[in-house]
C-alpha cells in the first residue's frame, strides 16, 4: 500500500463529507427564534431545590407562578443531599431557595444561605422563627411516638420513657439518625426529655432497639402499621396523614415533652434570582400557604395569626421540651458518634 | 511491481473521487430539498392545525365568557347567591338558559362568596368548600376576569383537567359568590377532535408550560417537562436529530399553549432508505473504480512490464533484445526510442571491442618490436669481441658503450640509482669523446653516499647532450661536469656545468616551459617535463651562467629520494 497516496485520497474523501455535513446543519431553525420569544426573562425566574414530597411543593409552587408569574424551575433530591449541593456549588450557585428540610439541618449549612428575615417575620410564632433570619419556616413538625393499634392497648405508651420498657425490646421502629435528620431530632428530643447523663440513655435506648434501625424515615410508619414494630418515632405530620387514610396507629404526644422543629426555606448566598427567592420565601411564610397546607395537608401552621381550623391538637395544649438549635447542631456529630457507639453495642462503661 | 501497486492505487483514488465526490453531493442536496419541501409542507399543514385548534379554544372561551356575563348581569343570580339561597328554580333556569350552548362542552357551578356550593349543571354536588384565598377563586377576584387554572386531575377521563372561574358581583358591587366552569379530559377532548391531524400529538401546556392536557395521557407529564426545560435552558424544541418536531401557539384566553408535535418530516425510515441508496451507490462507485484502475493500470503496465523485462536483459548485458511496439502511442514511442538506444548501445560496444583489438594488435606489435633492442646488443656485443680480435679497440669500447647505453634504455625500471644514470653519462661521453676526438672531458663529482639516490631514468643525458652540441660547439677543451649534491634534508641538486658559451640571457633562471619551439631544446623540456610529472612545480630544471668564466650551469632540483631496499 501506498500510504501517502492513501492519504490524499482520504483527505479528498473528507471534503464532500464536510460539505455535506455543512449543509445538513444550516437549513432547519429559521422558524426556532420564535421559540425563544415564549421563554420567560432571567427577572422572571427562579430555581428551587426542594426535599418536599410532590405533595407538598407542587400547591405552593403552582401557585406561586401564577400570583406572581415567576417561572419556577424545581430541583427535588433528599435534604442533605441538595444541601451538600448547594455546598459544593459554593461560589456560583445554581439555585435561588432551598425549599424544605428540617431548619437544625438549614442551621447547619448556614454559612451558604444569605439571612432574609420575611416579610410578615413579626407574625410568626415566637418560638418558630430564626433570630438571625437564616430560615425562613414553613410549618411546625412536633416529634410524636405512634403504635399500632391493634397489638397496643392505649395507655401503654405515654413517654419517651416507657419506650425504654422491655415490652417493646427489639420492636421499636426507628430509623437511623445518620440518615434521617427528623430521626435525629426525635434522639435529641428524647435526650432532653428523658434527662440525666446522656450517655445513660443512649445505652438504654440500644438496648431497647436490640440492634435494629430502619434505612428510611418512610419505613416507620410501615413498620408500625403492619404490626412489624409496635411503637415507632416519627413525625407529627407524616403520622396523622397515615392515620387519616385509614392505617391502624395513633399518635402520643410524649408526656415528658416533645420538641417542634419547623422546617423551612433559606435564600442560598449569591442566588442568581434573590429577589424572587424573597418573594417565594414570603410566600411559603404566608398566611394563605400556611392556612391551605394546615387544611389540606395538615401541616402546622407557624403563624400565630392563622388559628387552627382542623383537627390538629394546639401547640400549646403540647408539652414541649427545651430545644436548643444552636447547641444540637454544634454537638450535632459528637451525640451521632455516642450513639453510633452505643448502638454497635459499645463496651459497657 | 510496486511501481504498478502504487500507481493503481493512485488511479483507484482518482476515480473513486471523480465518482464519489459528485454522487455524495447530489445525495445531499436532493436530501436537504427534499426536507426542505416536506418542512414547509407539514408547516403550512401545521399551522393550519394550530389554528384550528386556538380557534377552538378561542370559541370556548368566548362561550364561557358569555355566560359569566348573562349570569352577572341576571337579577337573580348574585342576589341569591349572596344570600346563599339554594335550590331556587329561577337560578336554575338563568343557569341552564346561559349555559345553553356551552353545557356540554363544561360542567358549570355557582357557589357563594365563601366558596361553598349551591348550583350545578352537573348531577353530583362537589365535595367539601372551595378555598377562596387560594386558587382560580382568589385569582378571579382580583382579576376580576374570568380565568382559567389547571387542576391536576389525575388520569381519567372523567378527571378535572382545567378550571374556570368567575366572580359575580351584585349590582351594588359587592360580592356574591363564583361561577366555576370545570372541564374534564373528555370535555377537552371532545372539544379538540378533530382540529389536529392523526399523526400529530396535541399538548396543551399552562401559561408557566406545566402540563394540562395530551391526546396520549400517559405522556403529558415527561413531555411536558422535557419541553419545559429547553425552553428555560433556551435550546430548541426539536431537538437535533430528534424524533419530533414541535410547533406551538398561544391561546391568551384560557391561557393555554398548544404544542402539536408531529413527526420529523424526514423520519428515521425516510433516512435510512436514503442513505442505504446512497451507500450502495457509493458501493457501486467503489466497484467501478476498482475495476477501472486495475484495466487502465493493467494497459498501461503490460508495455511497461514488458519494457521492464527489456531493461532486465540489458543489465544483464544481452543486447539482442527487442521490444515489440503493439501500439503507436506514448508507451509505443518509448519502446521503439528503447529499441532504438539498445542498438545504439551495441554498435558502441562492438566498436569498442574492435578498438580493444586494435589495441591488443598493437601491444602485441610492441612486444614484438622489443626483440629488436636486444639483438641489436647482442650484435654489439660481437661486435665488440671481433673489434677486440681485430685489434679496434675504439670499435670494441663505442660498441661496448652503445650495448650498455642501449640495455640501460631498454630496462623496464622507471627510477634508477644514480650512481648508475651517471654511469650511463659516462658510457655517453666515452663515445661523444671518440666521436668529437676527445675534445672535451668529463668529470663527475659524486658523493658516495648520494650514490644511491634515485632519480628518473635517462633524466641527465639529455642535459649532458644538450651541453656537449650546444654549449661545447667549436670550443677546444671542452669540460662538461656533473655535481651532485644535497641542500637541506630534502631536497638533491645535480648540476651539468660547461665551459661553453653560455646562454642567451634571457634564459637564465627557472627553465621557463614552452618557450622553446626549435627541437634542438627538446631534450631540456623532457628533462622539465619529467621531473615535473614526477615530483610537482618545485622540481625542475634551472639555468645559469657559470659564475667562474665562460659556460652554462644546469641545475636538476628534484627531492633527495633513498633507493628503497627490496623486499
Amino acid at each position: 500500500m501506498d500510504g501517502m497516496a492513501m492519504g490524499r485520497a482520504g483527505k479528498l474523501l473528507a471534503l464532500p463529507l464536510a460539505l455535506a455535513a455543512l449543509l445538513a446543519g444550516c437549513t432547519p431553525g429559521a422558524e426556532r427564534g420564535g421559540e425563544s420569544a415564549w421563554a420567560p426573562e432571567e427577572s422572571e425566574r427562579l430555581v428551587v431545590y426542594t426535599s418536599h414530597k410532590e405533595e407538598v411543593y407542587w400547591p405552593v409552587i403552582k401557585e406561586f407562578e401564577e400570583r406572581t408569574g415567576i417561572w419556577v424551575e424545581i430541583v427535588t433530591g433528599g435534604t442533605n443531599e441538595l444541601l451538600s449541593r448547594i455546598a459544593k456549588e459554593g461560589e456560583e450557585p445554581q439555585a435561588d431557595v432551598m425549599f424544605g428540610g428540617g431548619v437544625d439541618s438549614l442551621e447547619a449549612y448556614g454559612a451558604w444561605l444569605e439571612p432574609y428575615f420575611c416579610a410578615d417575620w413579626e407574625k410568626l410564632s415566637e418560638n418558630m422563627r430564626s433570630d438571625d433570619g437564616l430560615w425562613t419556616p414553613f410549618s411546625a413538625l412536633p416529634v410524636v411516638l405512634v403504635y399500632n393499634t391493634k397489638l397496643v392497648d392505649e395507655g401503654r405508651l405515654t413517654s419517651w420513657k416507657d419506650l425504654f420498657s422491655p415490652a417493646w425490646q427489639g420492636r421499636i421502629a426507628f430509623c437511623d439518625p445518620s440518615i434521617s435528620g427528623s430521626s435525629f431530632t426525635g434522639l435529641v428530643t428524647m435526650l432532653h426529655a428523658v434527662g440525666g447523663e446522656r450517655d445513660q440513655v443512649l445505652r438504654r435506648f440500644a438496648v431497647s432497639l436490640d440492634g435494629r434501625q430502619l434505612s428510611d424515615s418512610g419505613d416507620v410508619l410501615d413498620s408500625v402499621a403492619s404490626g412489624t414494630d409496635l411503637v415507632g418515632i416519627t413525625l407529627e405530620e407524616t403520622a396523622l396523614k397515615r392515620a387519616a387514610e385509614g392505617a391502624e396507629i395513633a399518635l402520643v404526644y410524649p408526656e415528658d415533652g416533645t420538641s417542634c422543629i419547623p422546617d423551612g426555606g433559606a435564600l442560598i448566598k449569591g442566588a442568581p434570582h434573590g429577589d424572587n427567592a424573597r418573594l417565594f420565601l414570603d410566600f411559603i411564610a404566608g398566611a394563605d400557604v400556611q392556612r391551605r397546607m394546615e387544611e389540606e395537608l395538615s401541616r402546622r401552621p407557624v403563624r400565630s395569626d392563622v388559628a387552627l381550623t382542623g383537627e390538629l391538637l394546639p401547640l400549646e395544649e403540647i408539652p414541649l421540651v427545651e430545644y436548643d438549635l444552636s447547641w444540637i447542631s454544634a454537638n450535632h456529630d459528637a451525640i451521632l458518634m455516642s450513639w453510633a457507639f452505643y448502638f454497635e453495642g459499645g463496651e459497657q462503661p | 511491481m510496486k511501481l504498478s501497486q502504487s500507481f493503481r492505487m493512485r488511479l483507484f483514488a482518482g476515480f473513486l473521487l471523480a465518482s464519489l465526490l459528485p454522487l455524495l453531493l447530489c445525495a445531499v442536496m436532493l436530501l436537504q430539498v427534499f426536507r426542505l419541501r416536506l418542512d414547509s409542507q407539514m408547516d403550512s399543514e401545521t399551522q393550519g392545525q394550530l389554528s384550528s385548534v386556538t380557534g377552538a379554544l378561542d370559541s370556548l372561551y368566548e362561550g364561557f365568557r358569555k355566560v359569566s356575563l348573562a349570569l352577572q348581569s341576571s337579577p337573580y343570580v348574585s342576589p341569591a347567591l349572596a344570600t346563599g339561597q339554594r335550590e331556587s328554580d329561577m337560578v336554575y333556569s338563568e343557569l341552564y338558559g346561559a349555559t345553553e350552548g356551552s353545557r356540554s362542552s363544561a360542567r358549570f357551578d355557582l357557589y357563594d362568596a365563601e366558596g361553598n356550593w349551591l348550583y350545578s349543571t352537573g348531577s353530583a354536588a362537589p365535595q367539601g368548600r372551595l378555598p377562596t384565598q387560594w386558587g382560580v377563586l382568589r385569582s378571579a377576584r382580583e382579576s376580576g376576569k374570568l380565568v382559567f387554572s389547571q387542576v391536576d386531575g389525575g388520569e381519567g377521563s372523567g378527571a378535572v383537567l382545567l378550571q374556570g372561574c368567575a366572580y359575580l358581583t351584585t349590582p351594588e358591587g359587592a360580592g356574591a359568590g363564583y361561577l366555576v366552569i370545570t372541564l374534564t379530559r373528555s370535555h377537552i377532548a371532545q372539544a379538540l377532535e378533530g382540529k389536529y391531524g392523526n399523526r400529530s400529538q396535541l399538548l396543551l401546556l399552562s401559561r408557566y408550560w406545566r402540563p394540562v392536557y395530551a391526546t396520549q395521557t400517559g405522556q403529558a407529564e415527561t413531555l411536558a417537562a422535557q419541553l419545559r426545560q429547553r425552553l428555560l435552558a433556551g435550546e430548541p424544541l426539536s431537538a437535533e436529530g430528534g424524533e419530533f418536531a414541535y410547533r406551538l401557539a398561544f391561546q391568551e384566553g384560557m391561557g393555554l399553549y398548544v404544542v402539536l408535535q408531529r413527526p420529523q418530516a424526514l423520519n428515521q425510515d425516510t433516512r435510512r432508505l436514503l442513505t442505504t441508496v446512497t451507500a450502495g451507490s457509493a458501493l457501486v462507485c467503489l466497484v467501478l473504480s476498482v475495476l477501472m484502475s486495475i484495466s487502465l493500470s493493467r494497459q498501461m503496465f503490460r508495455p511497461v512490464a514488458r519494457l521492464q523485462k527489456a531493461i532486465g536483459e540489458v543489465e544483464r548485458n544481452n543486447l539482442d533484445v527487442y521490444v515489440t511496439p503493439y501500439q503507436n502511442d506514448e508507451l509505443g514511442q518509448l519502446a521503439q526510442r528503447f529499441n532504438a538506444m539498445v542498438s545504439a548501445l551495441k554498435r558502441n560496444q562492438e566498436q569498442l571491442l574492435e578498438n580493444q583489438r586494435e589495441l591488443n594488435e598493437a601491444q602485441i606489435r610492441m612486444l614484438q618490436a622489443q626483440l629488436n633492442p636486444h639483438f641489436l646488443c647482442n650484435t654489439l656485443d660481437t661486435m665488440k669481441w671481433i673489434s677486440k680480435i681485430n685489434q679496434v679497440p675504439q670499435v670494441a669500447v663505442m660498441s661496448t658503450d652503445l650495448a650498455d647505453i642501449l640495455r640501460f634504455c631498454i630496462s623496464p625500471d622507471e627510477f634508477v640509482p644514480l650512481s648508475r644514470e651517471v654511469e650511463l653519462l659516462r658510457r655517453y661521453m666515452e663515445i661523444q669523446s671518440i666521436r668529437l676526438s676527445e675534445q672535451c672531458r668529463f668529470e663527475v663529482e659524486l658523493p658516495e653516499e648520494l650514490e644511491t639516490c634515485l632519480v628518473p631514468k635517462m633524466i641527465l643525458q639529455p642535459i649532458v647532450e644538450n651541453a656537449v652540441l650546444h654549449g661545447l660547439a667549436g670550443v677546444d677543451n671542452g669540460v662538461v661536469r656533473v655535481k651532485v649534491w644535497t641542500e637541506g634534508e630534502e631536497t638533491l641538486k645535480i648540476s651539468v656545468t660547461d665551459n661553453g658559451l653560455g646562454l642567451p640571457p634571457e634564459l637564465e633562471g627557472k627553465y621557463v616551459r614552452g618557450f622553446e619551439s626549435d627541437r634542438s631544446h627538446l631534450g631540456l623540456y623532457n628533462v622539465d617535463t619529467i621531473l615535473k610529472k614526477h615530483y610537482g612545480g618545485e622540481s625542475g630544471l634551472y639555468l645559469a651562467r657559470r659564475s667562474d668564466g665562460p659556460g652554462t650551469v644546469v641545475t636538476a632540483v628534484l627531492p633527495l629520494r633513498r633507493e628503497e631496499r627490496e623486499c
